[in-house]
């Protein structure tokens, strides 16, 4: 405990430099803006802004913290358009909009947006706080895991994304499975076997995760935009005062603190995430609340909930990802592609060779969480700003960041090219409701689980049994295949049940 | 009826991906796992997976309208064109050529096309070469009229 707080001591001394400050208070600006910008997530922010970190030559530290400040950042901006627009500006600010917008309509807009930013706050400092207890202690356990282990755990992280994400279970495994198969391209390193190049020369490395991502998560999303182009829908305006009363503080602090702790455990999970967090916790609250609550029609703890939730969750899931070098979910995979840019595997040695990174970035998410709560309260009418910038500029201003962050890394417009294919296909997957995050972190995850499986295959000399040998390793093939088929029986045998009630 | 192609195409990449795959052999080795055994793997899975998706029975891929389609298409070409410019025109031409027509599909009116594409394409071209440091294209013909 002693030796934890002494990292993180030294996490603060990294991150709290002036020029890591600066770079965390640009972070969170942006990363505000993209988020309530309806339609890119955090999951564009980061990949967006990740190659131009890389090419800006920032240093690891610095560049994660830069990402992950814009990701925090996303999770708080989320909710100004669901309060204001009645659209969620990312995934996890769905269930916002059920009491954000009715708040809102009732002119109470600036209590609903500073009441969320705190919820935000509270769950994300809860979730920071887990990251601290718990995160060292899973990585210590987890530097037992041999190969085989390790690519057992894979599976599990690819079978629990797979399992919870979208509606039907062959598209979320094809979704994976592309990915895998794609992290394949290019020359095997153990053997020097070209694989998949068809002579191309700039195949021979492999596809650049970069491309991968721009291509799915930029390219494809400004085709998505222009089929759900709105018609403008005028934000509401914020009248009266800025600030919730004490009486609405105390009637949402339990469902703030509650909802921060559910998050959190959810976020760890691989696969649940922050729409599933805020789901389930504004399901609960609801319930707890009773019949004669607000709920639905312009509740506080209904803005509460999902916020303290989501944001809880999103740092939760950084949990998986730095402890055993698995995400869990698709935005931590492309902050994981990040580490991989700069040679740094995540994982449980992590902690011990990299401390300064490890505790520079957990620092970094406590210095921009009070940022953005400063950030957030005084200045947001200057992000509502931001809700007006018109699609026509949006569109192509985001189309020519991309390619310039593609650019700036490889310096080659093949590069260039393969992304826009990809988001072409990317588009197509979409539109099929194909989800994209298995496919990101089966992209991410392909070379580590070949090589661990290989490595572990070696040890036992071509045993197949080496990967159900120990009880760790049986233990977490019966987690993912509980969790493959799991949620989808209950949905069906739910949907069963309603049908027989009927 | 659109997941049904998507399965069977990608039932044919399976197949014709382990074809392929066949050929991947080490010429010495000295691991039991091969450089051909993991893509087999996952190709068979996909195979498997595409069956699954042909013969299950919701179809739920609702495709906008044509015209709306049409539009996205061409959105998709203008952005391949702009990635494959990207050098050869430079980063400022380029990014105007994008920007006007794709402001264009987001109802942008001529002016505010044309005012878009110069200030991203100048704005940009500033923010990141000059005050970013990240290097970006000129264009081979404006190197030819310098020299």
């Amino acid at each position: 405990m002693d030796s934890t707080f002494a990292l993180l001591m030294q996490g603060f001394a990294v991150a709290g430099t002036p020029e890591n400050l600066m770079i965390a208070l640009i972070g969170c600006f942006l990363g505000t803006i993209v988020g309530l910008l309806p339609g890119l997530g955090p999951i564009n922010g980061v990949a967006i802004l990740l190659p131009i970190a890389f090419a800006m030559k920032l240093p690891p530290e610095s560049a994660l913290i830069l990402l992950c400040a814009v990701y925090a950042g996303c999770e708080y901006g989320g909710r100004i358009s669901a309060i204001l627009l009645n659209v969620p500006g990312d995934a996890g600010a769905v269930m916002t909009t059920l009491d954000g917008y009715p708040m809102a309509r009732k002119g109470l807009a600036g209590p609903a947006l500073s009441i969320s930013a705190v919820a935000s706050f509270v769950g994300a400092m809860v979730a920071t706080l887990g990251i601290v207890l718990f995160a060292p202690i899973l990585a210590e356990w987890a530097i037992a895991f041999g190969p085989a282990e390790y690519f057992v755990l894979m599976v599990l992280a690819l079978c629990c994304l797979g399992g919870l994400v979208g509606d039907s279970l062959p598209k979320a495994l094809i979704a994976c499975l592309i990915g895998l198969l794609l992290s394949t391209v290019g020359i095997d390193s153990n053997s020097g076997v070209y694989r998949f190049t068809f002579e191309a020369l700039h195949l021979q490395d492999g596809i650049p995760f970069i491309v991968i991502v721009i291509g799915l998560f930029a390219v494809s999303e400004l085709m998505l935009m222009l089929q759900h182009a709105r018609s403008g829908t005028e934000p509401m305006a914020i009248t009266g005062r800025l600030m919730f009363n004490m009486k609405e503080f105390m009637l949402a602090k339990w469902t703030m603190l509650r909802c921060s702790l559910a998050g959190f455990f959810i976020g760890v999970l691989p696969g649940a995430g922050a729409t599933i967090a805020s789901a389930m916790c504004y399901a609960s609250e609801r319930r707890m609340a009773g019949k004669d609550s607000d709920f639905g029609k312009g509740d506080v703890r209904g803005v509460a909930a999902p916020e303290a939730a989501n944001n809880a969750s999103a740092n939760g899931s950084l949990v998986p990802m730095l402890t055993l070098g698995v995400p869990g979910s698709g935005t931590t995979a492309v902050m994981m592609g990040a580490l991989t840019l700069y040679n740094i595997t995540p994982g449980p040695t992590l902690f011990q060779e990299q401390p300064a990174i490890v505790w520079g970035l957990i620092a970094s998410l406590f210095i921009a969480n009070v940022m953005l709560l400063a950030l957030n309260i005084p200045l947001i009418r200057v992000f509502v700003k931001f809700l007006s910038i018109p699609n026509w500029l949006l569109v192509p201003g985001v189309a020519a960041i991309s390619m310039v962050g593609v650019y700036a890394v490889h310096g080659n417009t093949f590069d260039l090219v393969l992304g826009t294919v990809i988001g072409g296909i990317g588009y197509i997957l979409r539109v099929m409701n194909f989800p994209i995050a298995p496919f990101i972190l089966g992209f991410v995850l392909g070379d580590m689980m070949e090589q661990n499986l290989r490595r572990a295959l070696s040890i036992s000399d071509g045993e197949i049994g080496v990967l159900f040998g120990s009880p760790i390793a049986i233990g977490l093939w019966v987690v993912a295949i509980a969790m493959l088929i799991g949620p989808r029986l209950m949905k069906m045998r739910e949907k069963h049940g309603e049908e027989a009630v009927v | 009826m659109s997941e049904r192609i998507f399965g069977g195409v990608l039932l044919l990449i399976s197949i014709a991906g382990i074809w392929i795959a066949r050929a991947f052999e080490a010429p010495f080795s000295y691991e039991p796992v091969g450089p051909r055994a993991f893509p087999m793997l996952i190709l068979a899975l996909l195979g498997i997976c595409a069956v699954m998706l042909m013969l299950e029975k919701k179809s739920e891929a609702t495709w906008p309208p044509a015209v709306v389609l049409q539009h996205i298409g061409a959105l998709f070409l203008i952005v391949l064109v702009y990635a494959w410019l990207f050098d050869k025109l430079g980063f400022i031409l380029a990014t105007v050529l994008m920007v006007v027509p794709i402001a264009r599909f987001f109802s942008g009116s001529w002016k505010q096309a044309v005012a878009g594409g110069v200030g991203l394409g100048v704005g940009l071209f500033i923010l990141f070469d000059k005050l970013l440091d990240v290097a970006l294209p000129t264009g081979l013909w404006l190197n030819n009229i310098l020299g």
